[in-house]
């Protein structure tokens, strides 16, 4: 598995750490056991393994310095003796012997789907001749993650979701055909951990769960009055409200019957429970809407019963119907609520991003609860624009303008910084359980819930 | 029903137990005699939940507006919670079954059966 790693440096000499970087690669590729190998694509660029610590990269830079002085006579530098020197060329001599003193390859090891570094070792890339664009190759190899496995799983689901579809009157079901999210393949995931495994009983419930997840969102897309969502237009919009409650009341009440039919108990009251939470949250998150755009305590409370809800029940009915061990349940219904957690921040950044699909501010028009929206109106230079602007109505050239100020006002980097440390935090959630080895997958799924964002 | 039950299972519903939820509460109780006693209020409140879930979410008629569906909503996920927790799975089954049936004549415009009905029948189901 091939990839490359692009980054800007910014100064002459520069270390990029790039061990975040690599963990997150190896992640997302599901490898269990086996070797990142590196390769700098620049004769300026070189790699290395050390201590990010800031007074000693000082130290390295000096030593650098020191051995390949910049303009200390380099032949490389005297143009005029070289043949086709492009216009641009920079006397980069010294940039050039610093690299031959540094690699310009690394090999890391993986273990358990984590590098093998020791405590103080980072993987840099060191700039010798920046300011520039710069890219690291990488190739994965060794033992990933059951990738065929779960390709095929995958495909389970979605066999099964069009067999319960293909029994369901036309009127109900044609809504429901759409593509596969990410609270089935939790579930088929941790259904694989226990000792009672069965991939076509994982498939029912994953299934199951979609359903359920796919009928709240057609009342809720009545209530946020949505005409469109991925891409096609909302059954609210497109057959009017009382088929929209009908098709989710029908959708409900089937997925709560495929879910009893299963015939676990756990399994049933945890998915019960959830979709209680998923229901309360979403009145408050209306009645929210009276002092838009709320604070982060508000926000944090609404989308922990809202969406994280869900995550985390899907996490734990998997594992349930394994019959995985109580503290790996529960390890992986608290995965599940970071991950919910993390997963709505990453949706409402999507919010701010022109290349989304989706139409920039969608969320601000219908003032739907939004993090980035929140830290905007709290900041001291644009908070009281953006608070004025949201305090009336809502035409396209507020909507505009509320977007330009929370991208200048720094909150999208701080939602992503926020989702990313619950990714993080949820990864950190399986390290003390046994999963079976399917710890590598399930953090790439993790880590895929805001990809989006990076 | 106690009233450590009636103040879990009506939090942010409560004013609906006056406003008719309690009538419907006591005609599903006859309904429920041949379950174990403590179970009894439980499911005969599931079903009046559901009951009044389905009516405030204004199925089969005028689609109710957005908060009064979400109550309505919030109504039919507590019920089913209620039966996950209590009821024997043909009786969980039963209540699905039904709702799909008035749900899916909703959907299709048909004249919606009578769901009280419907739901009583479920309470008896055995298999």
């Amino acid at each position: 598995m091939s990839h490359r790693l692009d980054f800007v440096t910014t100064h002459a000499t520069e270390f990029v750490d790039l061990t975040d970087r690599i963990r997150d690669e190896v992640r997302r590729a599901g490898l269990r056991n086996g070797r990142v190998h590196m390769q700098s694509l620049h004769t300026t660029l070189g790699l290395a393994i050390n201590e990010n610590e800031p007074l000693l990269l000082h130290d390295f830079e000096s030593l650098l310095d020191r051995l390949a002085p910049a303009g200390a006579g380099y032949e490389h530098d005297d143009f005029a003796r070289r043949f086709e020197v492009p216009l641009d060329e920079p006397a980069n001599g010294h940039a050039h012997c610093r690299q031959l003193l540094l690699s310009a390859f690394a090999t890391l090891m993986v273990e358990e789907g984590d590098l093998v570094l020791g405590r103080w070792q980072s993987m840099f890339a060191v700039e010798l001749d920046g300011p520039r664009q710069r890219q690291v190759a990488l190739q994965l190899d060794g033992e990933f993650a059951r990738s065929d496995e779960q390709v095929s799983l995958e495909a389970l689901v979605e066999l099964e979701l069009a067999r319960q579809l293909m029994v369901d009157p036309e009127p109900v079901a044609s809504p429901m055909r759409r593509l596969v999210g990410l609270r089935p393949k939790l579930v088929q995931l941790t259904a694989g951990i226990g000792p009672r495994s069965d991939p076509l009983r994982a498939a029912e419930l994953a299934a199951a769960v979609e359903l359920l997840h796919n009928a709240t969102l057609i009342h809720d897309d009545y209530v946020d009055e949505s005409t469109h969502r991925r891409g096609r237009p909302t059954v609210a919009a497109a057959e009017g409200p009382e088929r929209a409650i009908a098709v989710g009341d029908y959708y409900f009440a089937k997925a709560t019957r495929l879910i009893a039919q299963i015939g676990n108990g756990g399994v049933t009251s945890a998915l019960a429970e959830a979709l209680e939470a998923v229901c309360a949250s979403q009145i408050d998150d209306v009645a929210m809407r009276g002092s838009y755009p709320g604070d982060r305590d508000s926000y944090m409370r609404v989308i922990r019963g809202k969406t994280a809800s869900l995550f985390a029940a899907a996490c734990e009915s998997g594992a349930l119907l394994s019959g995985a061990a109580p503290d790996v349940v529960d390890a992986l219904g608290r995965f599940g609520v970071l991950l919910g957690t993390a997963f709505q921040m990453a949706d409402d950044m999507v919010d701010f991003s022109p290349s989304s699909g989706k139409p920039v501010g969608l969320d601000i028009r219908q003032r739907v609860l939004s993090l980035p929206l929140i830290y905007a109106a709290e900041d001291r230079v644009v908070g009281p624009e953006v608070r004025r602007l949201l305090a009336g109505a809502l035409g396209d050239a507020e909507v505009g303008r509320v977007a330009e100020l929370v991208t200048a006002s720094g909150a999208l980097p701080r939602v992503r910084q926020e989702a990313k440390g619950l990714i993080d935090a949820a990864v950190r959630e399986l390290d003390a359980v046994e999963l079976d080895g399917l710890r590598p997958a399930l953090a790439g799924l993790a880590l895929s819930a805001v990809d989006r964002i990076s | 029903m106690s009233v450590q039950l009636l103040d879990r299972e009506l939090d942010r519903l409560e004013g609906l137990w006056s406003d008719g939820l309690s009538e419907t509460y006591g005609s599903y109780l006859d309904a429920v005699g041949h379950f174990d006693p403590e179970m009894q209020p439980k499911l005969a409140l599931a079903a009046a939940l559901i009951e009044a879930g389905v009516r405030l979410q204004g199925l089969g008629g005028r689609a109710a507006p957005p908060t009064t569906l979400l109550i309505g909503d919030l109504c039919l996920a507590r019920g089913s919670r209620l039966l996950a927790d209590n009821a024997p799975l043909a009786v969980q089954v039963a209540f699905a079954r039904a709702i799909e049936t008035a749900s899916s004549a909703a959907a299709a415009g048909q004249p919606a059966p009578a769901l009280r009905q419907l739901l009583r029948q479920s309470l008896g189901a055995t298999r």
